[in-house]
């Protein structure tokens, strides 16, 4: 077990770095205006530009600036924010909003699997029976239709309903039911589907099938073996979401002008902020590669075979 | 001799005859009509839903290409008369004008014509390229450590901040969403794909054909392709809705298309800035646009299914 | 033994297939007894598995009982409807064990929990007592330290262990019957004899009442007290194991039995049945099994036959038995007595090396961790003989054939092919002409066919590659001469391979080895996937074309009794290492090495006397030790080679001269 869990740390530590590499020399094509404000642009001549960049070391060959990025990273540095909050460390900009970003992520994972967990059992079983076709109904509008067209009209008609406001105000606790609810809508679709596909699944396989000849009841066989393997994957998927609640999302906290990570990166693209859209994609990155990697350390704990096999030698 | 009976019948002694041995008749007795297209086919076409949604598709898609045809409205045709701008629904603006006194309905089936034609690029492109990478990725053991890696890269980087960069990077265009899509989908595309090459690899048909010296081309061509094509269908009818719902999310975030190419996604946009006085603006092309990506969404899984031959029953 | 536990009475049992009703048990009625084992035998799609499925409701949900009573205790089980019926019958008087062990239980819980849990559902007794029980249970179907054992996964123990937790999970609750579907098909010999004595002593111990569904007509007669034959779903003859293997009466049954390999004689044609069974998914009229039965009456394709008596015990269910049908009656003898049996050492003469490996070494990368699936392997293949490479799962035997085939890259060691080096990188044209002449055939005839390619393609695959004929018309004409000469009509090519059986299908398989006329064929278990009465069918075709062709063969088994009648010599190999290699006959009488003795003690025979008495002997490879002293591969007597130290090979020498001096003596 012990070996596992070195193996693989050492391959998500060598692919974070890969990634890190990768995106950071794709960011070397950004265009170059991004790095300056737009009045600083607008009122240096080219020369000035030039000069300019080739200050800042954005003229440098890649592979030393990635040294110098890597440099400053390790002092906790990511650089200044550019157009967005000009000059203004872009750590302590991230300080600031992720709290925004966490707290709303949590509060829709607890709702979506709240919900979306026994919606999965009650479609797996009673598979083909209404409640499996709300079900896929619900699944298969907010999987098919573009995330954005639904997550804006429930905006705009659910808050009119309710009277609930149409944005976030910070002390205005009614304000975080909407965009809460609208963050889970569609991880509540994949949390149900997903559970009820690997729960039929496992419900066809032999040792199921010998489960019920040993005269168990198809509810006890659903909830002592079907459910309890079927969760396994669930389960591995959990320490990614928990880690890129983070990250927030991007339309919702846009949608309701959350202060939150989301929505800065979307501000910091329309305002060509180059320092920031650099920082926010590579914490992005590392985020996901890091929630994969829990994932991995999950299933030794939840998978005997993976526990056991390892050990062995 | 007594006359002998059984269950009222004379048994006579002639029916105590030999009969010769018929070897055609004992080789065909055992003969089976299970054909693994015709049930596909038959187990999809089961459904009416299916059935309905195919011809939806077909409609749709039939109006959108010929509707320049046989209609001189230009879509681009602004008007200066105050007057015509932002008209309600009537008789000779169907869905009535945009803010600039566009006609909707015009722009619509244009729209749908262009977004149709960018999610059918896609999908060519996407699934196409990974189907045939994917297949000589599980054929070739020498490939796979390096595309492993490269997967692991690509799929850990989330495609939405890997679209965001792409397209920060790159012009917006209708060719910087074919790559920003394509070049992500690709890779997850192969991946499935080269899975099931490996099974199939395994497979005594395909050792077989080593034993007879099978050139790798024939081998793709005759023994790996035909098992996936069912899966390229299926891959390929979910990858449409996929690509119009990210067409949207890009025009949110100002990367999509230039504003004057008429989609279903710049439509959507546009239409929803002026959501709370002219709905309609948003919601006829969103109706059209979610009729697509649901009919695609719905008879891709329903094929999926269909060609499985666990459900061939 | 005269109590009726349960009674089954015209059963007719349908399933709803691709929109087609197929009815799988037609018109079914069998009595069991208390205390009995009752053995009933069926090739696949016989019903005989759907049929006692049906007898604790587990049917899939396309199936259904349609006519019929089952009674026990009392209840007509097949008006049962409701789940809370079934479940006080289900696993707690009727128990049921399943054929695959493998998949048979939870991967993700103890297999203590996995036993535990039944207890305590059937009887509601608390956890710690019932796991108390289970521990007990455990070490009854003899798993040592159970309570260790208790708390460990299905994945920690082997095929032959989980097979016995499977046993003790369907016995937990003493049920008064216990049915076993084919428990000991997906085992290796050894293990599957050291299974059926457990179930055995069990039924003793516990008083039970045992069903066996199985194909094999070994573990019948080891297990048996009487027997029922299905075909077609229906039973056509039953009667007491030694009635029905000593005189059977029913042409299935006949056919049956004689065309089992361990009765042929060699240099003769094994005994077959003709065709294929019948399509379930049309009524049947009259007798199912008359048109593949070569003494078929004009009635058998008319009506039904009722059963007819034979004795108290046995009665059989075909016309052939009605007193008109006398004069017609044709008997076959079970043994083929005063047959001179046809001298075949033609490869003795020649003695002309073919194929020849040397201290052929395959490694093979698991997870990153490298083991070896064939050891310091050598031996040669002379023309024209059948050599035969036996040996359990896992023993390294298809990796053999699969290294000579240049398939898994050889490791160490050099394979030679008419005394030319293959197992380096050939040259193009060297490459064509090994690929030609020698050639493969496959274990799974479902698997070993391109489902989307029609058989045209199929059998041209190889003539396509190497372009071996000149136009069109050659292939064609090649491609037909072929399938002719496996016995399928040309009619056939156009067709797909999903519209074939498996006896078929593998004649396919067959086909596209020939029309690239090889001198080498490697036949890795051709016939283990197959139904008994077709494996006759190809061993004949595989002997036929052997004399017919001037081929040699590497025939792959995991079975001694088939190899027996059809090779010249056998090599047993133990773990990647071959231990002993002998003509067969030397092998057979003068077995040395340890595990090809209890190879052979395994072997299932169809006879009930001799079967129920046999001693099994259990291989245990830590007997031999082999620290100090090295093994190596030593001819001890002409021909006759062992994998020993020199300690053992004096043994085996003293035990060579006691046998010929028994012979002599006797």
């Amino acid at each position: 077990m012990k070996k596992y869990i070195v193996k693989r740390s050492i391959q998500s530590l060598i692919t974070i770095w890969i990634v890190i590499f990768v995106v950071f020399m794709l960011l070397r094509l950004m265009p170059t205006s991004g790095y300056f404000t737009r009045d600083d642009y607008l009122t240096m001549t080219e020369e000035m530009r030039q000069a300019y960049l080739k200050s800042i070391g954005v003229l440098d060959p890649p592979l030393t600036q990635f040294k110098n990025f890597v440099i400053n990273l390790f002092r906790g540095d990511l650089g200044r924010s550019i157009t967005v909050y000009p000059k203004l460390s872009i750590t302590t900009i991230l300080k600031e909003k992720i709290g925004y970003s966490a707290a709303f992520g949590f509060a829709s994972i607890v709702i979506s699997m709240g919900i979306g967990i026994p919606m999965g059992i009650l479609m797996a079983r009673y598979k083909g029976k209404l409640i499996d076709d709300l079900g896929t109904f619900y699944s298969v509008i907010v999987r098919a239709v573009p995330s954005l067209i639904y997550l804006f009209l429930f905006q705009v008609w659910v808050s009119k309903i309710f009277g609930l406001p149409m944005l976030f105000y910070k002390n205005r606790p009614e304000s975080w039911i909407l965009p809460a609810i609208s963050m889970s809508l569609s991880s509540i679709a994949w949390y149900a589907i997903w559970l009820r596909r690997f729960m039929v699944d496992e419900a066809n396989r032999d040792y199921i099938k010998f489960a019920q000849a040993k005269g168990l009841s198809e509810s006890y066989v659903m909830k002592n073996h079907v459910l309890r393997n079927a969760f396994v994957p669930i389960a591995i998927g959990i320490p990614s979401d928990l880690l890129l609640i983070i990250s927030g999302s991007l339309i919702i906290e846009n949608l309701y002008s959350i202060p939150g990570m989301g929505g800065l990166l979307i501000d910091s693209i329309k305002q060509m902020d180059n320092n920031l859209v650099q920082a926010l994609v590579l914490i992005y990155s590392v985020l996901s590669v890091l929630g994969v990697f829990l994932g991995d350390l999950l299933i030794v704990l939840v998978d005997p075979r993976i526990r056991l096999t390892e050990s062995e030698d | 001799m007594d006359k002998m009976y059984y269950n009222g019948i004379e048994l006579t002694d002639d029916l105590f005859d030999k009969i010769p041995l018929d070897e055609h008749l004992s080789e065909e007795s055992g003969y089976s009509n299970y054909s693994y297209w015709r049930s596909t086919f038959r187990t999809f076409f089961k459904s009416k839903l299916s059935i309905f949604l195919v011809v939806v598709i077909l409609a749709l898609s039939l109006f959108s290409f010929l509707y320049p045809v046989f209609s001189s409205t230009d879509p681009q045709q602004i008007t200066l008369d105050v007057d015509k701008w932002n008209m309600g629904p009537n008789s000779e603006n169907w869905f009535g004008t945009d803010g600039l006194g566009r006609d909707i309905w015009a722009r619509t089936w244009y729209g749908t014509r262009n977004s149709l034609l960018l999610a059918l690029v896609i999908a060519v492109i996407e699934v196409g390229v990974g189907s045939i990478i994917g297949a000589i990725w599980g054929y070739v053991r020498k490939m796979d450590r390096f595309m492993i890696e490269l997967y692991n890269i690509i799929t850990n980087i989330p495609s939405t901040v890997y679209l965001i960069l792409l397209s920060y990077i790159l012009e917006p265009s209708f060719t910087t969403i074919v790559i920003a899509l394509a070049s992500s989908g690709w890779i997850v595309e192969a991946k499935f794909m080269r899975n099931k090459v490996l099974s199939l690899r395994e497979s005594e048909y395909n050792i077989a054909s080593q034993c007879l010296g099978t050139p790798l081309r024939r081998v793709v061509s005759k023994n790996i392709i035909p098992h996936l094509i069912s899966l390229i269908i299926m891959e390929a009818a979910l990858t449409v809705p996929y690509s119009i719902g990210s067409e949207v999310f890009l025009g949110f975030i100002g990367l999509g298309l230039p504003l004057d190419t008429v989609t279903l996604g710049n439509m959507v946009n546009q239409g929803r800035a002026n959501f709370m006085l002219y709905p309609y603006q948003m919601l006829y092309p969103t109706i059209v646009l979610c009729i697509i990506t649901i009919s695609f969404y719905i008879v891709g899984n329903k094929f999926a299914d269909a060609s499985d031959p666990k459900n061939h029953v | 033994m005269d109590t009726k536990i349960l009674e089954a009475k015209n059963i007719v049992i349908k399933f709803n297939l691709r929109g087609k009703i197929l009815t799988a048990v037609r018109n079914s009625s069998l009595d069991l007894y208390k205390g009995e084992t009752l053995a009933i035998v069926g090739e696949s799609g016989s019903g005989k598995s759907v049929f006692t499925k049906s007898f604790v409701g587990m049917l899939d949900k396309n199936g259904w009982i349609d006519e019929g009573e089952l009674l026990y205790d009392g209840k007509d089980l097949a008006k049962f409807k409701t789940e809370k019926e079934w479940l006080s019958i289900r696993g707690k008087r009727i128990a049921m064990v399943f054929q695959d062990p493998m998949t048979s239980l939870n991967p993700l819980k103890t297999i203590g929990e996995q036993i535990r849990e039944v207890i305590t559902w059937h009887r509601n007794t608390p956890k710690d007592e019932a796991k108390k029980e289970a521990i007990e249970i455990l070490k009854m179907v003899g798993i040592d330290d159970a309570e260790k054992r208790f708390k460990q996964y299905p994945h920690e123990f082997s095929g032959g262990m989980r097979q016995r937790v499977v046993i003790a999970t369907a016995i937990a609750c003493r049920p008064d019957i216990l049915i076993c579907d084919e428990p000991t098909t997906a085992l290796d010999v050894t293990i599957q004899a050291q299974i059926l004595k457990l179930i055995k002593d069990l039924q003793k111990e516990l008083n039970m009442t045992v069903i066996y569904i199985t194909h094999d007509l070994g573990v019948v007669a080891n297990v048996a007290d009487r027997v029922a034959v299905m075909y077609a779903g229906q039973i056509v003859e039953y009667g007491l194991s030694n009635e029905i293997f000593k005189d059977p009466k029913h042409p299935y049954t006949k056919a049956l039995l004689l065309s089992l390999p361990q009765l042929g004689l060699k240099g003769e044609d094994l005994f077959y049945i003709k065709g294929t069974p019948p399509n379930l998914y049309r009524e049947i009229k009259g007798d199912a099994f008359a048109l593949r039965n070569p003494h078929a009456l004009k009635i058998d394709t008319m009506y039904e036959p009722p059963f007819f008596k034979v004795s108290e015990t046995h009665y059989a269910k075909t016309w052939l038995l009605h007193e008109k049908a006398n004069d017609n009656l044709v008997v076959e003898k079970l043994e083929h007595n005063g047959k001179q049996k046809k001298e075949l050492n033609k490869y003795n003469e020649k003695k002309e090396v073919l194929v020849s490996l040397r201290n052929v070494t395959v490694k093979f990368k698991l997870d990153g961790k490298q083991f070896k699936a064939v050891e310091d392997v050598s031996f040669d293949i002379y023309k024209g003989e059948t050599f035969s490479l036996v040996g359990e799962s896992g023993s390294g035997k298809t990796t053999i054939g699969r290294a000579i085939m240049k398939i898994h890259p050889v490791s160490e060691g050099e394979i030679y092919f008419k005394d030319k080096l293959i197992s380096k990188k050939l040259k193009k044209d060297d490459m064509k002409a090994f690929r030609q002449s020698v050639q493969m055939i496959f274990q799974d005839p479902m698997a070993s066919l391109n489902e989307r390619a029609k058989v045209d393609y199929i059998v041209s695959e190889g003539l396509y590659n190497f372009k071996l004929y000149n136009d069109e018309e050659d292939r064609k004409r090649k491609v037909e001469k072929a399938m002719e000469e496996v016995g399928l009509l040309k009619d056939f090519l156009t067709r797909f391979p999903h519209e074939f059986s498996g006896g078929q299908r593998q004649r396919i398989g067959i086909a596209r080895a020939l029309v690239m006329e090889p001198e080498f064929i490697i036949a890795d278990e051709p016939i283990s996937a197959l139904d008994v009465s077709i494996r006759a069918q190809i061993i004949n075709l595989l002997n036929k074309l052997k004399d017919e062709k001037d081929l040699t063969y590497l025939f792959i088994a995991h079975d001694l009794s088939v190899v027996k009648f059809i090779s010249d010599r056998i090599a047993v190999i133990y773990k990647g290492h071959i231990v002993e290699l002998a003509d067969s006959d030397e092998l057979f009488e003068n077995p040395l090495h340890p595990y090809t003795k209890s190879l052979l003690s395994a072997v299932p025979i169809p006879d009930p006397d001799l079967e129920k008495n046999k001693k099994i002997l259990i291989y245990n490879p830590k007997i031999h030790d082999y620290s100090i002293n090295k093994p190596k591969w030593t001819e001890i007597k002409k021909g006759h080679f062992i994998w020993a130290n020199d300690k053992e090979i004096d043994q085996y020498k003293v035990e060579l001269d006691r046998n010929q001096y028994d012979k002599e003596k006797n």
